[in-house]
């Protein structure tokens, strides 16, 4: 009966955890990322994105669906594009 | 007798990073005899980055063998992806075996995708919902089938080819929560059930690349990630200190 219900709902459904779960599954499920490995932690209105990805265009498509799903949050981007090295030594089991 | 396995896994090639791979692959013969690929190959799971993939494996002067990861099933296009690499020359496990000459040794590959569910006592059971039950039963399914599979190979050495982790020594650094999705202890208890000299996986892109079962089988997690070098190689038949 309370006239605050609907704001208490829409400031729940805003809680850092439901927004981080929101980007999360945003980075999964979106065609331009798909991308399942991508951590997303939220401090006050600071995003960081965190995680490996193959190429620089992925780096940026990343950080474009987190801002898209977490509209007022400032989005650091700290993910870093995997570096393929020689192939190195041999081990011998 | 020895044998130099070469593996790499969640490569994930699409039309962004197309052709950067295959240099990385001149001169692979003469490091290794067989190079296995653990899945996540394209990352939409497209026929369109299935071919990106054929491309940059055919040809190869190794035997190339492979089997699909999770992203590989993404557009239902899995049975198409598998024809266009087999069209290429690149060899396919779907949890089955195969052999592999090596000189005088013969190599056997057994393997598939796999599956998860969990590790032993904190994991998902066939009880239920039938959601819940299908799940499990997947998993099962294929640990029986390398099983049996693993059974029936007459080899000088044995490796299992694996999308997902049979432990969770590989996982660390991936958060606890999700290790459920990563891997199933099935697939080890499978394999240790016949034994094995190696076990390759990928999928844990966060983890680590060293492991071993309960049973005393190393594993590695070939993750490009965990890698970050174009591939590993694994040198089987060592207790010889002249052969590797
Ligand atoms: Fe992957
Ligand atoms: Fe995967």
């Amino acid at each position: 009966m309370s006239h605050e219900a609907p704001h208490s709902v829409a400031s729940h459904h805003d809680a850092p955890h439901y927004v981080a779960a929101r980007v999360q599954r945003a980075l999964a499920e979106d065609e331009r990322t798909y991308e399942l490995g991508i951590r997303v932690d939220i401090r006050g209105d600071q995003l960081f994105l965190r995680g490996q990805v193959e190429g620089a265009e992925r780096r940026a498509h990343v950080a474009a669906v987190a801002v898209e799903n977490a509209p007022g949050l400032t989005v650091h981007n700290e993910v870093t594009v995997v570096e393929v090295r020689e192939p190195g030594e041999e081990e011998t089991l | 007798m020895k044998v130099r396995v070469a593996a790499v896994g969640d490569v994930h090639l699409g039309e962004d990073i197309r052709g950067r791979y295959r240099p990385r692959l001149e001169g692979i013969e003469q490091r290794a005899d067989v190079l296995l690929l653990a899945g996540d190959l394209t990352r939409h799971g497209t026929p369109e980055e299935g071919r990106i993939v054929a491309e940059e494996f055919r040809d190869l002067r190794v035997p190339v063998v492979a089997v699909l990861g999770n992203h590989d099933y993404q557009s239902d296009a899995e049975d198409e992806i598998i024809a266009l690499l087999r069209d290429a020359g690149i060899h396919v496990l779907e949890d089955d075996s195969m052999v592999i000459p090596c000189g005088e040794a013969r190599l056997g590959v057994v393997g598939g995708k796999g599956f998860c569910g969990g590790f032993a006592g904190k994991c998902a059971s066939e009880f239920g919902e039938p959601e819940m039950k299908a799940f499990v039963r997947h998993t099962r399914e294929i640990a029986d089938l390398w099983h049996k599979a693993l059974k029936g190979l007459d080899v000088d050495h044995r490796v299992v080819l694996s999308h997902y982790s049979p432990v969770k020594d590989t996982l660390a650094g991936e958060p606890p929560e999700i290790y459920p999705f990563l891997g199933s202890y099935l697939l080890a208890e499978a394999v240790d059930a016949e034994g094995a000299d190696l076990f390759v996986h990928g999928h844990a892109h966060a983890g680590v690349e060293k492991g071993v079962t309960p049973g005393g089988v190393r594993v590695r997690n070939v993750a490009l990630p965990v890698l970050r070098r174009a591939y590993a190689v694994y040198c089987l038949g060592g207790e010889d200190p002249e052969s590797c």
